[in-house]
């Protein structure tokens, strides 16, 4: 595949471009150029451009996605590749050697060599199946990620663009496929928008910052950018590494060990629950106590979800499930990991409204708190929209905030930081702390290693179906970990390793 | 979704897809001509023990789709059997008339119904989605774009039923269940509708631009994973097929159940 004009450099010249029903032109005379070989991260708070950018840069807007733009000059590279955030729209058939096949059918590879080229790729991305004609709806995120980089791999793409990849990843699978990465894009020219940033700076030179109407502000070298601009890497919620430091500084953590002496909440006895007319999860005794943090943990699919579903009664189960409460059905909140499956209305206020309106408060109270909440959550110029329309953060936050609006004595949130940035992760872990001040015990399911070291007194891990570990903790912030810690240390630790570059 | 077909080896997941295809819609046109109440049951006897001989679902689920489809055949049956004109009146109250002409009609329509059924779950239960839409392109030139498009749709069913589960998790859980009334009702339904379908564009257009990223063409002409031919299979299906069908013809014939050789005339 070879190129006419200029052959290693690309980009484009005095860039404009308009979303749909805003007024103002997105990206004001944007110029950015890249060469062959190059490794690079672009970063910037949410909003700000890049995944637009990248897809200018790679031709699919506006060739697949229509936007109206205007350039003094656009040069697309011929050979690239792109993958995208999110692991399950990326396929069109069901299985994986089908959907590398479908690549090599557009190539026009002949039917002869498809079945050795398959193999080859998904070793490539890592992906070592004994029989490539594999099911993609029974792969974990992780490792659909990493077929995606293999039917990329499919098209022998001189150039890769990742738009965040590792954004709906759990760790284990974030490293995994930045390994891959690190792996094929040894020889290839790298773009990558992403906002964990932590494993991918090994990798890439240069960094060009963005900011929230679309301006590039930094453009250089890693070790300048990362230097000179650490504010905004905080404003803007980026993973920096050490970005968790910054935040313990200003927030203490929880110190109060919960004493065993506590009141019980919430008992499981002999409890089992059921998917599919099996036993996903089962466990002989638990007791949770008022004013607890649990912090549940474990590998995707060890049956987390599950359990919890199970106390809500939303799944089948057996056993006992017993809250020490009037009515757990009002007094215990329960957050999705999808925001948007919860939302039961049309306008934010009418959300936040929903709860109490159906426990018929009067209307003034109502208004009262709405208006609180809608300032607390900062969510007051949004109070007319949509919650669809909503962007990432404030889906989230909204969700939280419905649930939470009248004080329930018990809150179990099902991963929510999951996908968000580094400034919506703290103000929702401040939130979650000063419920916890005001009485309210949480349960949450996490992947974030310093989630739980910070904020749980408690921690359960979960292993296939069973729980296998639960220990008390006093939270901390010294990053040694907690009294019990080593169970922590071990997965907590890939979080810091890049600390050095500040 | 993949898992709903279990005895994938099967004689009938052989055949030639868009034969299969073909046959079956011709079928269709065979049996809306007949108007002989004894060759439609001969018919529906026939198609239905052809079913459970080759069918590629398990035995509980076909059980079950032959029972439901059953019972919407009653339904299709039901207007005409209670209203129907006729002299020979069995039965009246009020509006409904039962009448032998009418019942005859009535049946015969249902088992019209049934029998579409049967044959369309002979094709649905033995052709697997991905065999079909490569055998559509390459014997009867259906563009790609629609068969790669249908394919990207199947892939999205399973994700969509999993997601009615998780918004009715959700309305238990911020209380839209404990409210009653129609009212209650249609809000549930519009919650249902609107979360689904937002959810469900974003991903059709995720999709297409991630297929489109991969170089697909609607226009340039490709090669194929999957080679559909034509095996010895095809004759065989052919000859089941006729045999069964003539059979029908010659047991209702032989025996004929039923006075009505022709409902329409009655």
């Amino acid at each position: 595949m070879s190129l006419k004009s200029n052959p290693d450099r690309w980009g484009v010249t005095n860039l404009r471009l308009a979303f749909p029903k805003k007024q103002n032109m997105f990206f004001k005379d944007l110029t950015f150029h890249y060469q062959k070989g190059e490794k690079i991260l672009l970063l910037g708070p949410s909003g700000s451009g890049k995944s637009t950018l990248l897809q200018v840069l790679s031709g699919l807007v506006p060739k697949s996605i229509e936007l109206p733009m205007k350039t003094d000059k656009l040069s697309v590279p011929e050979s690239w590749g792109f993958i995208f955030q999110d692991p399950d729209t990326q396929f069109c058939m069901p299985y994986a050697d089908e959907e590398i096949a479908f690549v090599l059918e557009n190539r026009r590879i002949p039917r002869e060599d498809m079945a050795r080229l398959i193999r080859h790729y998904l070793q490539m991305a890592g992906l070592s199946f004994a029989n490539p004609h594999q099911l993609i709806s029974s792969l974990s995120g992780g490792m659909k990620q990493r077929l995606a980089t293999a039917s990329i791999l499919a098209l022998e793409p001189d150039i890769l663009f990742l738009d965040e990849p590792t954004a709906l990843l759990d760790p284990a699978g974030t490293e995994q496929l930045w390994q891959t990465v690190q792996r094929i894009g040894k020889d290839r020219t790298v773009l990558i928008v992403e906002h964990k940033i932590d494993q991918v700076l090994d990798f890439v030179e240069r960094i060009v910052l963005f900011d929230d109407s679309g301006r590039i502000i930094a453009d250089g070298p890693k070790s300048d950018v990362l230097h000179h601009h650490k504010k905004e890497l905080d404003d803007y919620g980026i993973w920096y590494p050490g970005v968790w430091h910054a935040f313990e500084k200003k927030n203490p953590g929880n110190h109060s060990k919960n004493s065993m002496a506590a009141k019980p909440l919430l008992e499981l006895d002999d409890f089992h629950v059921f998917r599919d007319r099996q036993v996903k999860f089962s466990l002989s005794h638990l007791i949770i106590h008022e004013g607890e943090w649990v912090a549940i943990i474990g590998e995707n699919g060890a049956g987390k979800s599950t359990m919890v579903e199970g106390i809500m009664g939303l799944v089948r189960h057996r056993g006992k499930v017993h809250w020490h409460l009037k009515n757990p059905a009002d007094e215990v909140a329960f957050v999705f990991q999808n925001p948007e499956y919860q939302f039961v209305t049309d306008r934010v206020d009418d959300e936040l409204g929903f709860n109490l309106v159906l426990k018929k408060r009067n209307r003034d109270e109502i208004n009262e708190r709405v208006d609180q909440t809608l300032t607390q959550f900062s969510l007051s110029n949004q109070r007319l929209q949509h919650p669809f329309q909503l962007s990432v953060g404030q889906k989230r936050r909204l969700s939280v905030a419905s649930s939470l609006i009248d004080n329930p004595k018990a809150v179990i949130l099902d991963e929510p930081t999951f996908g968000q940035d580094a400034r919506n992760t703290f103000a929702l872990l401040d939130l979650f702390q000063k419920l916890r001040q005001k009485g309210t015990t949480v349960l949450m399911i996490t992947h974030e290693m310093e989630v739980v070291r910070h904020f749980a007194t408690r921690v359960l891990r979960i292993e296939k179906g069973r729980l296998v570990e639960d220990f008390l903790q006093v939270p901390d912030n010294d990053g040694k970990g907690g009294v019990n810690g080593h169970a922590l240390d071990e997965h907590g630790q890939a979080v810091f390793q890049n600390q050095s570059f500040l | 979704m993949v898992t709903l077909w279990t005895n994938t080896d099967r004689l009938f997941f052989k055949i030639n897809p868009s034969f299969k295809f073909l046959i079956s819609v011709s079928l269709f046109v065979v049996y809306l001509v007949v108007h002989n109440l004894n060759s439609m049951i001969w018919a529906t006897v026939l198609f239905i023990v052809l079913f459970l001989l080759v069918n590629g679902f398990s035995g509980r689920f076909s059980f079950w789709i032959v029972l439901l489809t059953l019972i919407v055949s009653m339904f299709s049956a039901g207007a005409m059997i209670l209203f129907g004109q006729g002299t020979h009146v069995l039965f009246h109250w009020y509006l409904i008339e039962i009448t032998e002409e009418g019942l005859a009609r009535g049946i015969l329509i249902g088992l019209r119904t049934f029998i579409f059924s049967i044959i369309g779950m002979i094709m649905a239960s033995t052709t697997l989605p991905v065999p079909f839409f490569y055998s559509l392109m390459q014997q009867l030139k259906v563009p790609v774009r629609y068969a790669y498009g249908c394919l990207a749709a199947f892939r999205m069913l399973p994700m969509m039923s999993e997601e009615f589960v998780h918004v009715r998790q959700a309305m238990v859980v911020r209380g839209m269940t404990r409210k009653k009334g129609v009212r209650a009702l249609y809000d549930r339904t519009k919650r249902y509708a609107l979360t689904m379908l937002a959810q469900s564009i974003r991903r059709a257009q995720r999709t297409a631009v991630a297929m489109e990223a991969k170089r697909f063409s609607m226009t340039e002409t490709r090669t194929y994973y999957y080679e559909i031919g034509w095996s010895r299979y095809d004759l065989y299906f052919l000859a089941l097929i006729l045999c069964t069908v003539a059979f029908g013809f010659l047991l209702s014939n032989w025996m004929p159940l039923t006075p009505f050789t022709n409902v329409i005339d009655n």
